[in-house]
């Protein structure tokens, strides 16, 4: 609550401090020679709730670009979603959107 | 094998020998010797490496948090789901029955085992399955294979019991 005492200037936030807060998070599951197909579409639609077609391109898009961002929003719910996918095997980690 | 399908009941259900469930069985050990190894030992293994990957790839700061925070609870599920995955594992072979949870655990469970089978044996998209087993690794890679095959099973038994009930 400001009172008398709280300073009346407050430090603007340049636009390059402003995008870098504004970015969110996102959630990457990587391309790896070991998880079926079948199986990451339907940790995918278990964990996120996709239906399958959408499971089925991103699973397609992390087998033939390496990578799929497959959630997004604030770091702890990516750190959230990462650590679920890691409960099933799949290799994923979080970092902010580039 | 006989690879899983689903029950009417909507259990889950396939048919082992007695061999693939001693085999089973004893891969279901040694993972379990890994998780409850000390870290002091296996540490650097990286089969440990890849079943408890690094949360963040660039900041080694925010992948020391992440790691601070899921990776027991991550070692614990797979511990529980491994646990549940052996009392249902019928250990002279037979029926295997299993409902949506044991299902759940078999599907994480056999994925951990082909990760930890596959980072041993080097596997890429490029493997295949041996044409003769001639020596220890083409073994260790007709098991990874049999994996394949039930967890394959597994998956797709799922999902079209998945589409029965909408």
């Amino acid at each position: 609550m400001a009172g008398p005492l709280a300073p009346t200037w407050t430090p603007e936030t340049t636009s390059d401090e402003r995008s870098e807060l504004d970015r969110p998070w996102v959630t990457i599951v990587w391309n790896d020679p070991v998880n079926l197909m079948t199986y990451v579409t339907f940790v995918l639609q278990e964990l996120f709730g996709y239906d399958e077609a959408t499971a089925t391109a991103l699973m397609l898009q992390v087998h033939h670009d390496g990578k799929a961002v497959v959630s997004s929003g604030p770091r702890e719910r990516m750190e959230h979603d990462t650590s679920r996918l890691h409960a099933y095997g799949l290799w994923a980690s979080y970092q902010r959107d580039t | 094998m006989k690879p899983f399908r689903a029950a009417r009941s909507g259990e889950l259900v396939a048919r082992l020998e007695r061999a693939e469930a001693g085999i089973l069985g004893l891969l279901l050990d040694q993972l379990e010797q890994l998780l409850t190894a000390d870290l002091d030992d296996v540490g650097d293994d990286p089969v440990l490496g890849r079943l408890f990957p690094d949360g963040h790839r660039s900041d080694p700061e925010l992948a020391a948090d992440y790691r601070e925070l899921t990776e027991s609870s991550l070692r614990s599920a797979k511990g529980d789901d491994l646990a549940m995955v052996r009392a249902s594992l019928p250990a002279e072979g037979g029926e295997v029955r299993l409902d949506a949870d044991q299902a759940g655990a078999w599907l994480r469970t056999s994925n951990d085992l082909r990760l930890a089978l596959g980072t041993r044996l080097d596997i890429s998209e490029e493997t295949e399955p041996p044409e003769e087993v001639a020596g220890e690794e083409d073994q260790q890679l007709a098991v990874y294979y049999w994996l394949t095959a039930v967890q394959g099973s597994l998956v797709d038994a799922l999902v079209a019991s998945r589409s029965g009930r909408r």
